[in-house]
């Protein structure tokens, strides 16, 4: 999957990259408006992430541009205002996210994961989700383990739905926080790291293999150990 | 101005002396006339008469007078006298100009004791020149006074604006000394007259305020310096010992991992430090919907429900009502008095939140058990970076700081008042919303 990133930052631009490129994704990085935009009319991009301050064009610019030319791939917008009238703008011309700069990285990987995945709705209709011998019944609302059925309250469903419907990515508190309870601001309370306690002792306590997994300083993650 | 109104009333005594001339010159005339007629009634002789008329009259300076008997043969006639203009009307005041001088005269007919049937003419001037004269002078003497007086109100008007300005000069001279560093001068109220002092106080409270934002600003500013170096400096100093030397792998992930969390609390703290000042610059930023404030407050229950269980902390909420405020705000504003409350609470404690109605705004109040605040900090609570408990170091806790600050900023964006009471068995954190 190709990503373009439009970045003027040279270090930023090129974390960006790194870090996405190592997430499995192809990407290209251009450092000006003009340059960016140039990139997005020939390559066959899925996703684009544009600075809003750019040298040349400005973010804005480049995404009226290319919805002009009747581009519509999806755009994630990084901002160092955060300011209302810009979210504004940006959802008025188009843009599909946006994040506030300073942003953490596996928050900004979490968001590309997520606009990706809305491009292909409909795939994603099962009514089971299975991760291992984990398996999550969505009709029913059911958790059974290793053939075990596991009780779980309303939030540690919703909870254990997200990390198994994006098992394999590693979730960020802000995201759970905004999917599960909708809490859409930073808050400084340790409930996501509560949550996830209690969820992984009902979930792995007694199992050899582990599912959940606490990546320090980035968020957690479900997997199966082949997944990795 | 008071050349004009010296000039009014001069107007005015000039029309007054002008009335009372006529009248007294009428005055005179009758009674002139009188004489005359009794000279006629008690005379016979013809000689007599011209005699005693002349005794009577020929002495008065400016009064010319002329007697015509029944045969309009004139009988005296006072020197220089002057031909009096027919009048239609008799024993009516006559005046006119000759030669430019203005005379007054009445003539009027005497019918004889002697002779019935037959009248005399009987003719009284008087040359007004003396009034004329004397109404100049006057009107000379008003031109000047009006001039003088005009000349007098003004260096008096001048002097007292002068003597009235100096408070001002006063007040002129302390402005010009206010800065930024020297906000602590004064507007001195009691040597300025009452109507200024108003002004005075007006201008002393709004150097009050500044001084009082500025102090904050300033400390903020240190504040800040201070919050932010402790950090940088750990992150700098982990980072170079773990530089100088080769390690494990594991090892350089741990302490990146450790790096991290410290960078996301330090750009937590920027995001709200950007959230403070955008709250803080106006309301004009807020999206206010109409919602149910039980609901929401429910919402922030569950969202805080896995904490409170931890900590066996009950969480319950009472009350209803509706809000109209930015949703986002608000759930941001309750979010950060609940995670204060739970963090305070001791264990099998109890943390209510309160929905209230007041005729014109909606109290939100959360009650948490526990023991008093130090009633010598509660009133820096709502400071920013300011914590209750100074042991509790920010290395430990993933809290900013600026929680209640942020509660507070918020609260106020809305029109709203915030505040806060404990006592030995409980803290009570109220916030209020207009309707």
């Amino acid at each position: 999957m190709k990503i373009l990133i439009v970045e003027d930052e040279p270090k930023t631009g090129e974390y960006l990259r790194q870090g996405l490129s190592e997430a499995g994704f192809m990407v290209d990085l251009a450092q000006t408006g003009p340059d960016g935009l140039h990139l997005a009319l020939q390559g066959q991009y899925e996703l684009v992430i544009l600075d809003v301050m750019l040298p040349g064009l400005d973010g804005w610019q480049v995404l009226a541009s290319l919805r002009q030319r009747d581009l519509h791939m999806p755009v994630l917008f990084l901002t160092a205002r955060d300011q209302v009238e810009d979210r504004v703008k940006g959802l008025e011309l188009g843009a599909d996210d946006y994040l506030v700069k300073p942003f953490s990285f596996a928050e900004l990987l979490a968001r590309v994961r997520s606009i990706l995945r809305r491009g292909r709705a409909g795939t994603d209709l099962a009514t089971t989700l299975k991760v291992s011998d984990l398996e999550l019944d969505l009709l029913r609302r059911r958790v059974i383990r290793a053939g075990k059925r596991i009780d779980l309250t309303a939030k540690e469903f919703g909870l254990l739905e997200l990390l198994m419907s994006r098992h394999g990515e590693v979730l960020p508190r802000s995201l759970i926080a905004s999917q599960v309870w909708d809490m859409n601001f930073d808050s400084d309370t340790n409930v996501i790291e509560v949550a996830i306690r209690r969820l992984r002792v009902k979930i792995d306590e007694g199992h050899e293999v582990k599912l959940i997994k606490t990546l320090r300083g980035m968020g957690y993650v479900l997997e199966a150990p082949e997944d990795s | 101005m008071a050349g004009v109104v010296v000039f009014g009333v001069g107007l005015l005594f000039m029309h007054e002396a002008d009335q009372h001339f006529i009248d007294l010159d009428r005055m005179t005339l009758l009674d002139k006339q009188h004489l005359i007629e009794e000279i006629l009634k008690d005379t016979a002789s013809p000689k007599d008469l011209r005699w005693r008329l002349r005794e009577a009259l020929s002495h008065h300076h400016g009064l010319f007078s002329q007697v015509k008997d029944p045969s309009s043969a004139i009988i005296f006639e006072s020197k220089d006298f002057i031909s009096v203009p027919k009048t239609s009307e008799d024993n009516t005041l006559l005046t006119w100009k000759n030669e430019g001088i203005e005379f007054r005269a009445i003539r009027s007919q005497f019918l004889s004791v002697t002779m019935p049937a037959s009248a005399f003419e009987i003719t009284v001037a008087l040359d007004t020149q003396h009034h004329q004269h004397f109404l100049n002078d006057l009107q000379r003497s008003f031109a000047i006074y009006a001039v003088l007086a005009t000349l007098i109100s003004g260096l008096l008007g001048w002097w007292a604006a002068h003597q009235g300005m100096a408070p001002l000069r006063a007040m002129k001279l302390r402005a010009a000394g206010v800065s930024g560093q020297q906000l602590d001068a004064r507007m001195p109220i009691a040597a300025v007259p009452v109507e200024m002092a108003d002004l005075a106080r007006a201008l002393n409270k709004m150097f009050d305020r500044l001084q009082e934002d500025f102090r904050r600003l300033s400390e903020f500013s240190s504040d800040l310096a201070h919050e932010l170096r402790t950090p940088i400096s750990n992150l700098l100093t982990q980072t170079e010992v773990t530089l100088n030397s080769e390690r494990e792998g594991a090892v350089y992930r741990d302490i990146l991992a450790s790096n991290t969390e410290e960078l996301q609390r330090l750009s937590r703290m920027v995001s709200d430090m950007l959230f403070l000042a955008k709250t803080e610059q106006g309301s004009d930023l807020l999206h206010k919907e109409q919602f149910s404030a039980a609901k929401e407050v429910q919402a922030l229950l569950d969202f805080y429900e896995v904490v409170a269980e931890e900590q066996d902390i009950h969480l319950s909420s009472q009350g209803e009502g509706s809000l109209f405020c930015d949703r986002l705000m608000f759930r941001r504003a309750l979010s950060n008095l609940l995670s204060n409350a739970l963090r305070h609470t001791p264990t099998n404690g109890d943390v209510v939140v309160d929905i209230s109605a007041t005729e014109r705004m909606m109290q939100i109040m959360v009650i948490n058990t526990g023991s008093a605040i130090d009633p010598t900090v509660i009133h820096r609570l709502f400071d920013r970076f300011f914590r209750a408990d100074p042991a509790r170091t920010h290395l430990t806790s993933d809290s900013t700081g600026l929680g209640l600050s942020i509660t507070k900023a918020i609260v106020d964006a809305h029109g709203g008042t915030i505040s806060v009471q404990s006592d030995s068995t409980s803290t009570r954190f109220s916030m209020t919303f207009p309707h």
